[in-house]
């Protein structure tokens, strides 16, 4: 059922403020860029009756909703701007790249390769020697980029590998996202860790598609639904037994709370978020319920954390860093704006400069710490991050399980 | 979220200043924060007060204030809450290296935008436009591309606040800007950060410096503190002077940048995205704040409250109808002159404050919210900022000023 309040409709809020051009990273970097409020608000305020019209730098948003943040009139800027390229890319479906096509369906890939004997092992060898002969930017991928491989094995094949202590009776389902189940396994390994040395059982459910962040900065709006409805629908039948679903990648996260219901206005939609929380928004209810398992790491190895834009979006703080602190991990926000990956966004060609452009405060700021790690809960952050600078990175639900070993 | 002793809500200059001054009394501090305050919007300086009850123009700020009106925010604040707050302040700007200058006892004069005169009375070095009085000629300059600068409407309008036995040269920077949009301030400032965009601006600009000159130019020398004027004011070898602008603001961005980071020294928790929604009572006491973002809201644990979110214009004050006016997040009690005849003087630039702008919270010399009959509703939530009752900051030209003030006592008691 449609929701009465929508999204779609914040842009009457929108006293122009200039607010938002102020702080988005892209209109810094990228002066081809008119900004978030010509693009998103404006551009939405003038109801154009001709599909087709379209504002130039449209494509050039990343979605990183650092906008949203700094709203005063709670306008969802970044979200008007995606609903625009969508109308933009329905009418023009022709204009859609071979980068975007790749980028925002990734899962297709992943879910091909898994089905090809040695599938992924050779997607890997292959993307080796496209990236030495220089055939990425031909796809239009950053040429200057290492691709993420794909893992030999999927978190969804380890996590049946894994045995969970008997007797658990809570329960949590675990949304690994993309990323984790098929590039970076080992934090959903990590997240089982935690969970059941909390007492709770973690469940998976292979019906679960792609949260459709991709899709959506792609401009495939149509398959981001389908995807949000076949999610959504999983969310509510766990609701139903009191079983919550949590993400540790913020992006996904995002999706499932918020996004969804900025972009179709669905009350399940609504009703589904409550189901959803991040890791360690999880994990902090916990402790604050004294249920959280204690633990104390005595350790001087100095760690930098950097706050995911999506994460910071999600108004709770940046619960990660507190809990660590918290058990005496020497950690630090970097508080270094964003990491200009932004997703798929840094992934393309024609917004590599920006991204780097971006991501320089942060490379900076992790350079001159000396830190031993680089802590952060979104995947492709972390990528920006090895790539900008020669730092090693990790998830937070990583050295949180690593400290329930020792 | 463990317990604060101070939980400030509200992310402008009043709530930053609650959350310096409570810090500074070692208190553990929570800010929560929804949208960037009026930082992007104002030029950063601190008007204390401009203009009297009248509308005549104040000489003195500390003689003024002292003769305002009972229902004014100052009269409840104190003069020596405003002036120990002002030396706050200025220690906590110097500190991070972007010193204010002025004082209470006299005003700072600004060009504005469109080369009139307006009075402050903290302000960067940078901004010190009575620097402008004793030069012989006046070097304007334009730059190439810059939205809502005229620079020839500025030398037209500042001869005639300043007189024609000045000379007026006006020149015009390229930027060599290449991108697709027009020019904002901002842009210009980060073209100047970098070193080669400083080394052609000063190329574009050093023939026309000189002594006896004053360089006007729009608010563009950086967005790092007083980095950029310093090196450009010895390299020219005559004063520089910024003025005010349209949003973007440069220097309001550059102000914002300075206290954020003197929070962060101070170890405060900044809690972004985190709309106040409800709060938790118990007796005549706050408990918790309840904030929070999509889903669910986070429970905010403290001994005191500082409310700060703005009044009416940034939604801390909401009205419905007529005589409907209320404090979102704790319910304090609003008073105005709700009746819609008197609501709004239609002469927007007339002598007379606007009622809507005195609209807010009824306090008293604590500046916690009171009833009717003047007894405190909760004990341990004060009030800062545009969510007093009682002044027209736009009138009289205290906005800051009065956030200051009232900051720095709300979180002093």
């Amino acid at each position: 059922m449609e929701l009465e309040e929508r999204a779609r409709d914040s842009a009457d809020n929108c006293i122009a403020c200039t607010s938002c051009i102020a702080v988005c990273p892209v209109t810094k970097a990228n002066p081809d860029y008119r900004g978030p409020k010509l693009v998103g608000p404006a551009h939405n305020r003038m109801h154009f009756s001709d599909e087709s019209d379209y504002e130039d730098s449209l494509k050039l948003c990343s979605n990183c909703k650092n906008c949203d943040i700094t709203c005063p009139n709670g306008v969802s800027v970044a979200t008007l701007n995606m609903l625009e390229r969508a109308k933009y890319y329905k009418a023009h479906p022709e204009k859609h790249t071979q980068a975007d096509q790749m980028l925002s369906h990734n899962f297709q890939m992943a879910d091909m390769l898994k089905s090809i004997p040695f599938g992924r092992t050779c997607a890997n060898i292959g993307m080796s020697i496209g990236e030495a002969m220089g055939m990425m930017g031909a796809m239009g991928i950053a040429p200057q980029r290492k691709s993420p491989r794909f893992a030999t094995k999927y978190f969804r094949e380890m996590y049946k590998e894994i045995k969970q202590p008997e007797g658990l009776t809570k329960e949590v389902l675990f949304f690994p996202g993309c990323f984790i189940d098929v590039n970076d396994p080992e934090v959903g390994v990590a997240f089982v860790k935690v969970m059941n040395a909390n007492g709770y059982k973690v469940l998976m459910d292979d019906r679960f598609k792609c949260c459709g962040s991709p899709l959506v900065v792609g401009g495939y709006l149509d398959e981001a639904r389908s995807h949000a409805d076949n999610n959504v629908a999983i969310i509510n039948e766990y609701a139903a037994k009191n079983i919550p679903v949590i993400a540790c990648c913020t992006s996904c996260s995002l999706m499932l709370k918020a996004e969804y219901t900025e972009l179709f206005a669905q009350e399940e939609m609504a009703q589904a978020a409550k189901n959803v929380y991040d890791a360690f928004e999880f994990l902090t209810i916990l402790a604050e319920k004294g249920e959280l398992k204690k633990v104390h790491v005595s350790s001087d190895k100095k760690f930098i954390y950097h706050a995911p834009c999506h994460l910071r979006a999600q108004g709770m703080g940046m619960p990660a860093v507190d809990l660590l602190k918290e058990i005496g991990v020497n950690i630090d926000s970097a508080d270094a704006g964003c990491c200009g990956m932004s997703g798929s966004y840094g992934f393309h060609k024609e917004n590599y400069e920006t991204s780097m452009k971006i991501g320089s405060e942060l490379f900076d700021k992790i350079n001159a710490s000396g830190a031993h790690k680089v802590v952060c809960d979104c995947g492709t952050c972390r990528e920006q991050i090895k790539h900008g600078t020669n730092a090693k990175t990790t998830h937070p639900i990583q050295v949180l399980a690593k400290a329930y070993e020792q | 979220m463990s317990k604060s002793d101070v939980v400030v809500i509200g992310n402008g200059f009043a709530g930053l200043m609650s959350a310096l001054v409570s810090a500074d009394q070692g208190k553990k501090v929570t800010l929560l924060s929804y949208g960037a305050g009026t930082f992007p919007l104002n030029s950063g300086v601190i008007d204390v007060l401009g203009y009297d009850d009248s509308g005549k123009a104040v000489a003195n700020p500390a003689q003024a204030v002292s003769a305002v009106a009972d229902e004014h925010p100052y009269k409840k604040i104190g003069t020596q809450a405003l002036e120990e707050s002002v030396k706050f302040f200025q220690d906590v700007v110097a500190a991070e290296g972007f010193p204010y200058v002025g004082s209470l006892n006299e005003q700072q004069w600004l060009v504005t935008g469109v080369g009139t005169l307006k009075p402050s009375c903290l302000v960067p070095e940078s901004m010190q436009g009575s620097k402008c009085f004793e030069a012989s000629e006046i070097v304007l300059v334009g730059i190439k591309g810059l939205k809502d600068y005229y620079v020839d409407m500025v030398a037209e309008n500042l001869a005639k606040e300043l007189g024609n036995d000045k000379k007026y040269t006006v020149v015009t920077v390229d930027p060599h800007y290449q991108g697709a949009r027009d020019l904002t301030t901002k842009d210009v400032a980060s073209w100047m950060d970098t070193e080669a965009g400083y080394a052609d601006f000063v190329s574009q600009v050093k023939g026309n410096a000189g002594a006896g000159k004053v360089i006007l130019v729009p608010q563009i020398l950086g967005l790092k503190g007083n980095v950029v004027y310093k090196k450009i004011v010895a390299e020219l070898g005559c004063p520089v002077v910024e003025t005010t602008a349209m949003p973007p603001s440069v220097n309001g961005l550059r102000l914002r940048d300075v206290l954020l980071s003197a929070l962060k020294k101070k170890g405060i928790t900044v809690i972004e995205n985190a709309k106040a929604e409800e709060a938790v009572i118990e007796g005549s006491k706050a408990v918790a704040v309840k904030a929070g973002g999509e889903v669910r809201l986070q429970t905010y644990n403290a001994d005191k409250f500082i409310v700060a979110t703005g009044g009416f214009y940034s939604g801390g004050i909401t009205m419905r109808d007529f005589g409907e006016a209320k404090e979102v997040v704790f319910g304090l009690p609003v008073e105005c002159d709700c009746v819609e005849e008197r609501w709004v003087n239609k002469q927007l630039f007339s002598d007379k404050k606007q009622t809507f702008a005195k609209t807010g919270v009824r306090v008293d010399a604590t500046l916690r919210g009171v009833n009717e009959s003047g007894n405190v509703v909760l004990e341990n939530v004060y009030v800062a900022g545009r969510n007093l009752s009682g002044y027209d900051f736009c009138f009289e030209h205290s906005g800051n000023g009065v956030a200051l003030a009232s900051a720095y006592k709300a979180a002093k008691a």
